[in-house]
């Protein structure tokens, strides 16, 4: 574990009671919230541990399992429906080899159906990371997913 | 009514990253103008009789809410932009964000002096983090310029970022998302302006209210009120999806026609029918296409999501309500439940599966999760299951297992 | 006149009460009966079970009376058509994702659920969802934890935060899929549970039991007396 960020995030965070921030910061920088990180957490804060598991497994951005390097978020709210994502979705599946909820064999790239992003005006929709992609055509996706390889 | 540019007025004129080209266009105007020769008081009592309402869906009068807060008692109030929008269909606050943010920092400040806090937040949901570095610019060069500071006291803004919830849209989920906790929401009251963020008084308004602010401390209340109906103020801006030529935001005068909105503006053909509100929603036949869009009629946050003739009622509002089902907190029976049960009697009406009987237990269902409901989650949830049960009762029907 | 009374009117009698009083705390003073699920006297309410709304005229939803303080001029009806009608589908709700278990399982007549049911004459609901299955968490020697028959009341959440001040419980996941939680939805298995019943005490329905089936101990009992301000004869 690195500890020594460990310790720099939670110290930046303590004061300001910012578990959600905090917690952020932890998935930021594993990838997602390790058992064994938010037991570090909960010490350091002085919190009980269910607690921080409680606020980590509430929110759809923070994961207890590992994700991919990549998270590939794909809108499957109703303008998004309307604008036919399901063959983009039907073609990063393809491509990939992976289902929604699903992550690469070689840890690449993780696979995620999520609720409006707010980019209804360009249908369909969907992050990568912090990135939003929009107007989308399973034509796209190539182009898309070979920045990211 | 044409389209207007009050909340709109800075949008693709000004540099989002330069305070200079904000400035250019009486950007701070306001501010200076509250400060120098307003009390809080005469602020606060500018923006009541403007008549301005909350533009992220509840439409709740902002001067009161200002006023609540500011007479209440608390060493430390906060004002909190509401910039989470969530809402399925709602991008309008994105839009501005991406070309006004100068305008939002403006009129936190101002709403600091109005009620007395000297610390804003700004409430980012997750999915606009790329919008972070514009947010915080804006911030960073406001203060800079000293515009912040004023006769001893000082105001300043952080961003907190939400994590992918919904619910957290909600003012007191918000709170408790904001204070490092699950978005569990609280039971009112106490109401935020007398005890919110930490137990203080706090002002919560959503993206598009405060960018109402500058103008009207500049141009004055009566002005405002003149534009709009007897109970809506001002403008609204919509953000118009789905089976349309032109999706994108469009600012309207309160009032104006849906019609006018999605066939003229935004060219919509073929309409069957138009959620008004996003997923919470109200669903409108085509029939009643020149419904009047303001809080007596029909607005919420003013995601118009357009549906042509090809698609499938039935099938919207199991989409709909998986929604819901996903994005309740979970807290409250009636919605953590109720979400689940109507999606399944919805699921099976999708198949084929449907019954005469489980249209009636909708409704009481609906009726329960609309009156019970810990918050405004669980008791919109209904609302497009309620309004499509009675404009297109064909389509139930013709779903019903045996035509029983 | 005492200037610190509030005047309502309870079921369409005038009654009085005193400031920072709940509407609940009222109709009991006045010996009405209203349901409850998550509230439990000496926890602070929580507002989640919704069972115990009334109408108040003047609002658009029923308020849940356990939260709801009383206002000078509230016109308060407690078991109108319109109120009962919404009970009864809050408690069928909670009966569709409740296992079918009632004949065999422990809490018997001590289920506040079961109560509740039978006296708004609720049978089989009318709703399918999924039942929530989780192994049983039996690990603890002190304390069996069944969460399949949870109501998310957080009665036992709160009453080891307040009470016990051990926090040993928390809330995780979300919406239809929460859960009560121990560390990282962890067994139970704790030393601090030896000599405390105070979950099991309040639970409401069957998901948490004492593992030898003996009668609460004493330090729970004195722990009760004193929390709820009644005797822990038949703790209902």
């Amino acid at each position: 574990m690195a500890g020594k960020t460990l310790q720099k995030i939670t110290a930046k965070h303590k004061k300001g009671r910012n578990l959600v921030s905090l917690l952020k910061e932890v998935q930021d920088e594993y990838g997602y919230l390790p058992a064994q990180v938010m037991t570090e957490v909960a010490d350091s804060l002085d919190i009980p541990v269910g607690e921080v598991y409680g606020t980590g497994t509430f929110y759809s951005f923070f994961s207890t399992q590992p994700l991919g390097k990549n998270i590939i978020r794909v809108c499957k709210s109703v303008p998004c429906y309307l604008a036919d994502n399901q063959s983009v979705i039907t073609e990063i599946q393809k491509q990939l080899g992976i289902k929604p909820g699903e992550t690469t064999d070689d840890g690449e790239f993780s696979l995620q159906l999520t609720n409006c992003i707010g980019a209804c005006d360009k249908a369909p929709a969907m992050m990568i990371n912090d990135t939003v992609y929009s107007e989308l055509t399973s034509a796209k996706i190539s182009e898309i997913l070979s920045n990211y390889r | 009514m044409p389209e207007q540019q009050v909340v709109l007025r800075n949008c693709g004129v000004i540099d989002p990253k330069d305070l200079s080209t904000y400035l250019a266009r009486d950007g701070f105007e306001a501010l200076h103008k509250a400060l120098a020769k307003m009390t809080p008081q005469q602020v606060t009592e500018e923006i009541k009789t403007s008549g301005l309402r909350g533009r992220g869906g509840a439409g709740f009068p902002t001067g009161l809410k200002w006023e609540l807060a500011g007479k209440a008692s608390g060493n430390h109030k906060y004002v909190i932009c509401n910039a989470d929008e969530g809402e399925v269909g709602t991008f309008k606050d994105r839009y501005i964000l991406e070309r006004d943010p100068f305008s939002l920092v403006e009129a936190m400040a101002i709403a600091g002096h109005a009620i007395g806090a000297q610390k804003g937040y700004v409430y980012l949901r997750a999915e606009y983090h790329y919008l972070l570095d514009l947010l915080e610019n804006a911030i960073t060069q406001t203060k800079k310029k000293g515009f912040f500071t004023r006769q001893g006291t000082s105001f300043d803004i952080e961003v907190r970022e939400g994590a992918g919830a919904y619910i957290c849209g909600e003012e007191t989920a918000l709170m408790e998302s904001i204070e490092g906790r699950r978005g569990e929401v609280r039971y009112r009251p106490p109401f935020p302006p007398s005890q919110g963020l930490w137990g203080q008084p706090t002002v919560i308004d959503n993206v598009e209210t405060l960018m109402n602010i500058p103008p009207i401390i500049l141009r004055g209340a009566e002005w405002f009120s003149q534009m709009g109906t007897e109970q809506s103020k001002g403008t609204k801006v919509f953000s118009v999806s789905g089976d349309v030529q032109k999706p994108g935001v469009y600012e309207l005068v309160m009032g104006s026609s849906l019609r006018e909105l999605v066939e003229e503006l935004a060219l919509a053909k073929d309409t069957k029918m138009v959620q008004v509100g996003g997923a919470s929603g109200r669903i409108i036949p085509y029939a009643k296409i020149d419904t009047p869009l303001a809080f007596e009629t029909v607005l919420g946050a003013g995601a118009v999501i357009v549906f042509n003739q090809s698609r499938d009622v039935i099938d919207i509002m199991c989409k709909t309500m998986e929604f819901f089902a996903e994005e309740s907190c979970g807290k409250c029976s009636p919605c953590r439940e109720g979400t689940q049960a109507m999606l399944e009697i919805l699921s099976r009406f999708s198949k084929g599966q449907g019954s005469g009987k489980d249209m009636e237990t909708m409704k009481e269902l609906a009726n329960a999760m609309m009156l019970t409901s810990l918050c405004g989650l669980g008791q919109a949830a209904p609302n497009s299951v309620v309004d499509t049960l009675e404009h297109f009762t064909d389509e139930y029907q013709a779903q019903i297992k045996n035509g029983v | 006149m005492n200037t610190n009374t509030i005047r309502v009117t309870l079921n369409g009698t005038e009654v009085s009460g005193h400031p920072g009083m709940t509407i609940l705390e009222l109709a009991q003073e006045n010996e009405i009966d209203i349901p409850t699920l998550c509230h439990y006297p000496g926890l602070p309410p929580i507002g989640a079970c919704r069972i115990c709304v009334v109408e108040v005229e003047g609002s658009r939803t029923l308020v849940a009376s356990c939260h709801t303080p009383i206002a000078p001029d509230m016109v308060i009806h407690t078991h109108s058509p319109k109120v009962l009608e919404a009970r009864k589908v809050i408690v069928e709700l909670l009966l569709a994702s409740h296992p079918e278990a009632c004949l065999v399982c422990d809490k018997g007549n001590l289920c506040e659920l079961r109560k509740i049911a039978a006296d708004l004459e609720i049978g089989l609901p009318r709703f399918k969802v999924k039942k929530r299955y989780y192994p049983l968490d039996d690990l603890s020697p002190y304390i069996i934890r069944d969460l399949t028959k949870c109501i998310l009341c957080q009665r036992c959440v709160r009453a080891c935060r307040e009470i016990k001040k051990a926090n040993l419980f928390a809330v995780a996941y979300r919406g239809f899929h929460s859960k009560v939680v121990v560390d990282q939805d962890q067994p139970l298995d704790k030393q601090a549970c030896q000599s405390c019943d105070v979950c099991i005490s309040l639970c409401p329905v069957g998901a948490l039991a004492k593992r030898d089936g003996e009668n609460a101990s004493q330090e729970t009992e004195a722990t009760m007396s004193r929390v709820s301000g009644f005797g822990t004869e038949g703790v209902v």
